[in-house]
């Protein structure tokens, strides 16, 4: 072999490693990055902004079906529905309203139809202290009861004040009582949850999802898998947390808070 | 007189024979190696999908930039957001209002951990759909507890609430005194006057120092480019808040800077079915937070031993 071709069979073999090497890392044959998992869009139900229930206002302003509060197709002007009761004094609600399902209270206190409903005219509602409002106008009968939660509302602490927070620019509306609780069971009710977080690399099922509890994040970090930076980066914090420590005004009393 | 010539050695080239067997084979070793590393150096840019445009790079800093300029930023992004997704959007660049200071309260007795807070923010504030990033982490904690370490973030029953546990959901706290703001080395983050720590993503350099400060997880970082279907992008956008973000930014929530600059309720309260979000302008005597302020009693300001003072409360009807 003279040494010119085998330099060239040299240069060749060469080339070939290069081009090899260099489709390699192109194609990345190790450290394939971490493939994503397809993660389903959120159904839209959970985007709606919509109260639990709609009100006889609402109804009203959408124009829909008001049968259900056409109380005298079915019952007699002047002839108030008596109410009947079984052996233990509960009410029975007749198979007609059957949508009624009476529960007002844990221990069924306010069961009693005429509490709320006006007797000799069924059109209206009565408060406690024996004022007449319209159907749309209920909250302020259920706040002849619930003072301190109708102040709440009205304060816009309790329920839910929807549109604008700035009132010179646009238009807030409060959400009534009835939007959120059912006037005959008012308990609100329990839902589905919208799915949780997803994490970055499916979880083989049974194994503890990465990340703890506490720090929801940390199945990011983790990823990276340095956590020098964090660890300098909280040093510098605990000289904040001393410059600026503060004394505070507002509390925080575990005892103070109310199982549910 | 000249050195003498050193001794001739058969097995040596002559001087002028320019490259010898070995040192070809050295050499080309040498750069066979070094190229293939150049290549695996580079390979990253050849998954980078959005150079930076001389515009982008040559961009002020936001505070130094005149209208005129602002101007020209929103309509290159516009322009980016409608190549990108066919879509041409609304971006504003809304400035905090006088007199006003944002205030969120949260009724820990009435949320009940549906997560439609979650998901709101998700379709209001454009975040990465997959990879997920999540603005608002809800917590389930056993009741009459505050331990945080005892917190599940994964929890999926068949129907919220359980009993024997309160939700706590977790955001941007905005502090006052915010220790991400202190940490960032370019100033791609701070505070504005009403109250909202903002981040402009064309100057964030992604070092994700903000993250490792913030202690309550509320900063999330696009490890990879964000992916938002069409169908769900949200046109309606701000320069500091929703619009789209690139690989390599950090985000957060910033209480929907585009909906409450402009006088509305964020979304997370917009969608709350329990009515436990509060927000509003805490100098304004009327608002309702300043009621929950003055009439509620039990606050909780989360880790408000750190100093950091967040503009956001925890409250219980009591
Ligand atoms: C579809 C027909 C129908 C409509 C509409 C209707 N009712 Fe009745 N309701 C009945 C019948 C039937 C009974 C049982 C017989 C009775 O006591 O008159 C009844 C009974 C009642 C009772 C007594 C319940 C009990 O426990 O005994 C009340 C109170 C009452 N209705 C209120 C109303 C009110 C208020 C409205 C309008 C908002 C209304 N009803 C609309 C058919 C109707
Ligand atoms: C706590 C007060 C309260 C009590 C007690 C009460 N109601 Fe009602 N009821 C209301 C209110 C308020 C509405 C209007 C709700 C709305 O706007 O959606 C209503 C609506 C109705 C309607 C029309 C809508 C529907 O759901 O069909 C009927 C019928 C009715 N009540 C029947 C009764 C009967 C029968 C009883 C007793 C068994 C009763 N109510 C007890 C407050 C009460
Ligand atoms: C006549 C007085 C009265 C009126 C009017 C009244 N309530 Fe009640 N409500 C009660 C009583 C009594 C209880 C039971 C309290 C308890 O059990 O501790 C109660 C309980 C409740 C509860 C708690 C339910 C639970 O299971 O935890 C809700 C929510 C409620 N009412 C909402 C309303 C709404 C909404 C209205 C108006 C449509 C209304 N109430 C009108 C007397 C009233
Ligand atoms: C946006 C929805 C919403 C509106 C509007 C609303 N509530 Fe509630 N309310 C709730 C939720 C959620 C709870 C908590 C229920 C639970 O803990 O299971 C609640 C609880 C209550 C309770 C139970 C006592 C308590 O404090 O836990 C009463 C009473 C009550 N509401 C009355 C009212 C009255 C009266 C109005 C109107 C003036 C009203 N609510 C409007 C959502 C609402």
């Amino acid at each position: 072999m003279s040494p010119g071709s085998k330099t060239s069979a040299v240069l060749f073999g060469l080339s070939t490693i290069f081009v090899a090497l260099a489709a390699g890392f192109l194609l990345d044959f190790r450290g394939q990055p971490a493939l994503l998992y397809p993660i389903p869009l959120v159904a839209t139900n959970f985007l709606d902004t919509a109260t639990v229930r709609r009100s006889y206002a609402d109804l009203v302003r959408a124009g829909d079906d008001l049968s259900d509060f056409d109380c005298y197709a079915c019952h007699e002007r002047g002839k108030p529905p008596r109410l009947r009761f079984d052996a233990d004094q509960h009410l029975i609600v007749p198979k007609e309203h059957s949508d009624v399902v009476m529960g007002h209270g844990r221990h069924g206190r306010n069961n009693n139809c005429f509490n709320c409903h006006d007797e000799n005219n069924l059109e209206l509602l009565e408060t406690r202290d024996g004022h007449q409002v319209k159907f749309a106008d209920s909250p302020a009968l259920c706040g002849s009861c619930h003072g301190p939660t109708y102040r709440d509302w009205e304060a816009g602490a309790h329920g839910r004040i929807s549109g604008y927070w700035d009132r010179d620019l646009g238009e807030a509306q409060r959400k009534a009582c009835v939007n959120c609780h059912n006037p005959h069971s008012p308990r609100f009710p329990s839902r589905q949850p919208a799915p949780g977080p997803h994490l970055l690399r499916p979880v083989a099922a049974g194994a503890a999802s990465s990340g703890t509890p506490s720090n929801p994040g940390s199945e990011w970090v983790s990823l990276v898998g340095r956590d020098s930076w964090r660890a300098a980066v909280e040093t510098k914090l605990g000289v904040l947390a001393r410059e600026d420590a503060r004394p505070t005004g507002a509390v925080v009393k575990l005892a103070q808070y109310p199982s549910r | 007189m000249p050195a003498p010539e050193p001794n001739f050695t058969p097995d040596a080239a002559p001087a002028d024979a320019g490259v010898t067997r070995r040192s070809f084979l050295r050499t080309s070793a040498v750069l066979t190696t070094g190229l293939a590393a150049l290549a695996a150096s580079l390979k990253p840019l050849l998954q980078m999908n959005d150079f930076p445009t001389a515009e982008r790079f040559l961009q002020k800093y936001y505070k130094e930039m005149t209208p005129d300029d602002m101007a020209k930023v929103i309509r290159r992004i516009e322009n980016e957001v409608e190549r990108q997704y066919g879509i041409r959007p609304h971006v504003r660049d809304l400035k905090p209002m006088d007199g006003v200071e944002f205030v969120y309260c949260l009724n820990l007795t009435r949320c009940i951990g549906c997560r439609k807070c979650v998901h709101a923010c998700v379709a209001e504030n454009n975040q990465s759909r997959n990879p997920e990033i999540q603005y608002i982490r809800v917590l389930r904690l056993p009741d009459g507890s505050l331990d945080i370490e005892k917190a599940e973030h994964n929890y999926a029953p068949e129907s919220v609430p359980e009993k024997g546990y309160f939700y706590m959901p977790v955001q941007c706290q905005q502090c006052k005194n915010p220790p991400c703001v202190k940490v960032c080395p370019v100033h791609a983050t701070w505070q504005e006057t009403d109250g909202i720590t903002v981040i402009d993503y064309d100057w964030c350099i992604g070092c994700r120092y903000c993250e490792a400060a913030c202690p309550y997880w509320a900063r999330r970082f696009n490890f990879t480019k964000p992916s938002i279907p069409k169908e769900r992008l949200n046109p309606e956008m701000s320069y500091l808040g929703n619009r789209p973000r690139r690989q390599g930014v950090m985000e957060k929530c910033h209480f929907c800077i585009q909906r409450t600059r402009a006088g509305r309720y964020p979304a997370c309260l917009e969608v709350c079915p329990a009515g436990a979000r509060k927000f509003g302008n805490i100098l304004d005597p009327n608002s309702e937070v300043s009621y929950i302020l003055k009439n509620k009693r039990v606050f909780i300001q989360l880790k408000e031993e750190m100093g950091t003072s967040p503009r956001f409360f925890y409250y219980f009807d009591v």
